[in-house]
């Protein structure tokens, strides 16, 4: 019963996961391809989920598709809809040979990866500790086997911030009256 | 111990009509606050003390004929309202209210999901009940829903961050992202609003404008945008915009009651503690109560105000705290 539910729910997550990646891609729209790819982010937690990694599901909804799609819904909902005149709408054909070029070369290293790396792992069920995906486990893996790539990610978000500040500073030297360029920074 | 799912569905239906019956009784509540702190009497026709005004609402607006903008973009104009109701109902269910009882060898948890990551899962949804405000907004196809909606997606966005690192203090001194073991913790050691202060502070700040209740209620300001991102909205699909927005008061505050007021626990005498809905309701209408209060005496923000307020100072003053936090509990320990 339990293993019915469980391959249930992964069948309609990894299905709603593909549905939404394609339709970010084929939506004319920018605002619909958003809401599409806040999909695609949701149904990656519930994958997320099933793995027992429940604060990474939560971190991947509250972050990316709270906070960062946000932002992309509100500049996309800022602009309006330029689906017409975008010198790019109509998808010249390169650009699906490109595409289906890079998605084809992204399915094989995936493919190579799991074979060389997880060959022996696949044929046996995992064993996962009642911790694992737990905040504490992750935030000790932060600290001590991934301290390097969490420092260095914080030190790019850093300059990130400070150069949100710069250009947003920049903006109001020019026009004292413009307070745009000071939402831009903050948010 | 666990509980058997035939106990947790009928509960999770309880508490789902709980709350509405809640919001209900907060719009006569904040009528009749508002009403006496302005020197009227407020709702007195409609039954005993006008008891039953949220009744002949709801009927109005599920009578009322849903008219939509022809230019509105169909499904999502629809969906919209749906969503921002949706989340603001699930957020409650992670709320403990009480310490669980055993009736006739079953147990009955006080909430009704206890994850270990409630806190975040809380914020989670918050964050995506956000897109029913922009969305509705959006697909309104109106200059005015537009305005309303880019000025609720900038304020909420930076205000949760002000209102994340507020709770960031209680997690530090709870020790756990599960809102039970922090109210536990609370019930061993001390409310958490005494060393927590600042946080609690930043906390009502940040939930007023989270909840765009007033003075925080650019999002709606009528002199300027007409009623914001539910201009086109009317009938019950405006209806569950307002409810979704007074649920969502109403977790806030039962979050508020959570974190900082030790939750369902009586003070001193814990053989009452069984009790622990009627304190926790107590308490959470007290809070409400006091968000009323605000929106009685307060004038609204003007906008560059509410953002130089928030980023320069609720977030430092939401980090300082965090990061004494942080100090003193290593300290201690």
């Amino acid at each position: 019963m339990a293993n019915f539910l469980v391959w249930a729910v992964w069948v309609v997550a990894a299905f709603a996961c593909l549905a939404s990646a394609l339709a970010v891609v084929s939506f004319r729209n920018p605002f619909y391809s958003a809401l599409s790819l806040i999909g695609n982010l949701a149904s990656l937690a519930v994958l997320f989920l099933l793995l027992s990694g429940e604060f990474v599901a939560a971190g991947q909804v509250l972050v990316y598709g709270g906070a960062v799609m946000v932002m992309f819904l509100f500049v996309i909902a800022y602009l309006g809809d330029r689906s017409e005149d975008s010198p790019w709408s109509g998808g010249p054909s390169w650009q699906i040979v490109g595409a289906v070029l890079a998605g084809g070369a992204i399915l094989a290293e995936v493919c190579v990866v799991v074979g060389l790396k997880a060959g022996d792992f696949l044929s046996k069920p995992a064993r996962v500790d009642r911790s694992f995906g737990s905040p504490e486990a992750i935030g000790k893996l932060f600290l001590t086997d991934h301290l390097l790539a969490f420092e260095i990610t914080s030190i790019v978000l850093l300059v990130a911030a400070v150069g949100g500040v710069v250009l947003g500073s920049h903006a109001r030297q020019h026009d004292p009256l413009d307070r745009t360029g000071e939402v831009d920074a903050r948010a | 111990m666990h509980e058997p799912w035939w106990i947790t569905i009928p509960k999770a239906f309880l508490v789902i009509n709980v709350v509405m019956v809640f919001f209900a009784f907060t719009t006569w509540f904040e009528r009749k606050l508002l009403g006496r702190m302005q020197n009227r009497y407020g709702p007195n026709r409609a039954g005993p003390k006008g008891l039953l005004v949220p009744i002949a609402d709801l009927l109005k607006l599920i009578r009322k004929e849903a008219f939509a903008p022809s230019a509105a973009k169909q499904p999502l104009y629809i969906i919209a309202p749906v969503v921002s109701m949706f989340t603001a109902l699930l957020a409650f269910s992670v709320l403990p209210f009480g310490a669980g009882w055993t009736v006739g060898g079953k147990y009955i948890q006080g909430e009704v999901a206890n994850l270990p990551i409630s806190l975040i899962l809380i914020f989670a949804l918050g964050s995506i009940g956000i897109y029913g405000f922009i969305v509705g907004g959006w697909a309104s196809q109106s200059k005015y829903s537009m305005l309303g909606a880019m000025r609720t997606c900038a304020q909420l966005v930076s205000y949760e961050v002000s209102l994340a690192l507020s709770v960031l203090g209680v997690v530090l001194m709870g020790q756990s992202l599960s809102l039970t073991d922090i109210v536990a913790k609370q019930q061993t050691t001390l409310w958490f609003f005494i060393p927590q202060a600042v946080g609690l502070v930043v906390f009502l700040i940040g939930g007023t404008a989270e909840t765009s209740r007033a003075p925080f209620d650019l999002p709606e300001g009528d002199t300027e945008i007409v009623a914001g991102y539910h201009t086109e909205y009317s009938g019950m699909r405006w209806g569950l915009f307002q409810a979704a927005e007074y649920v969502n008061l109403l977790t806030l505050s039962g979050l508020c009651v959570t974190l900082f007021f030790d939750g369902y626990h009586f003070p001193w005498v814990h053989s009452l503690d069984k009790f622990g809905p009627v304190w926790f309701t107590l308490k959470l209408f007290i809070l409400v109560g006091l968000f009323i209060w605000l929106r009685a005496s307060q004038p609204r923000l003007r906008y560059d105000q509410l953002m130089r307020f928030g980023w320069k100072v609720l977030l430092p003053v939401a980090t300082v705290n965090a990061l004494v936090t942080a100090f003193l509990v290593v300290l201690i320990k």
